[in-house]
């Protein structure tokens, strides 16, 4: 099990391009969510996505803005909670772009997850959850250990 | 900068405590039938315990003189689940920006 989410996107486009849509909030709405995102460091801002209440998630992210390195890094907090003010869920969401011959490789980052409070749907999810326990240690141990078939 | 904290990757990611994890998956321990397992000082498993118990991973009950270590289901829960879940929502997420930007865009 990676550690944190991964993904990696090629565009046709230049790197101008594709920050227009990674940090303008109109076009951010269009592929991700609603939001009051502005592209300054520190700044805070909510994303707006359906309520998901037996994962005891009001469906609004609270982010900041971590870091701005324009056309190329994007950082911002990750934050939820059930909506009473408190957050179970913290974690960092980072984007890079890499401009190449033909347009710009998008990467995406998500990781550092803290898990503060454990939610409703989790602890009612226990079937299964041994063998998934051993899967996942099987799996970073095999990883830690490499490949080493004899 | 933030300062350093163990999250729930953090705490899987260290070998001893995934061991600590698999014995524990067998059978309920006290901290020093743990310790026995380990070539690692007493005090450094303590450390090592702590952290699964702040994580969730594991529950401590003092019984007698003993304190005893059990499995709990929640830690793994939790990060396994959140894990998946957005790896999903990126997944249909990027590919709205792929559609996006191939047909708005001219190349």
């Amino acid at each position: 099990m990676a550690a944190r989410i991964k993904h990696q996107l090629f565009f046709q486009h230049p790197p101008q391009a594709v920050w227009e849509y990674l940090t303008n909030a109109e076009l951010m709405a269009l592929w991700l969510m609603k939001s009051d995102f502005q592209p300054v460091v520190g700044h805070e801002f909510t994303f707006r996505s359906n309520p998901v209440p037996s994962f005891d998630w009001d469906g609004i992210i609270y982010c900041e803005v971590m870091e701005i390195v324009p056309f190329k890094k994007l950082s911002y907090s990750w934050r939820l909670g059930p909506g009473d003010g408190t957050i179970n869920v913290d974690s960092m969401v980072k984007w890079e772009l890499q401009p190449n011959d033909n347009g710009t490789e998008l990467l995406l980052d998500h990781g550092d997850f803290a898990i503060l409070k454990h939610m409703g749907i989790f602890d009612a999810m226990n079937a299964g959850w041994l063998q998934n326990m051993h899967k996942i240690l099987n799996r970073l141990n095999e990883v830690n250990h490499g490949t080493t078939k004899a | 900068m933030a300062q350093p904290r163990l999250d729930a990757f953090q705490v899987i990611a260290d070998p001893s405590r995934r061991q600590m994890l698999l014995l524990l998956s067998k059978d309920s321990l006290t901290i020093n039938s743990l310790a026995e397992n380990f070539d690692m000082s007493r005090p450094a498993v303590s450390k090592h315990i702590k952290i699964l118990y702040g994580a969730g991973f594991i529950a401590i009950q003092d019984i007698g003189r003993e304190r005893h270590c059990t499995l709990k289901q929640d830690g793994f829960n939790a990060l396994h689940e959140w894990l998946n879940y957005f790896d999903q929502f990126w997944t249909a997420k990027l590919k709205n920006l792929e559609n996006l930007l191939n047909n708005k865009l001219p190349n």
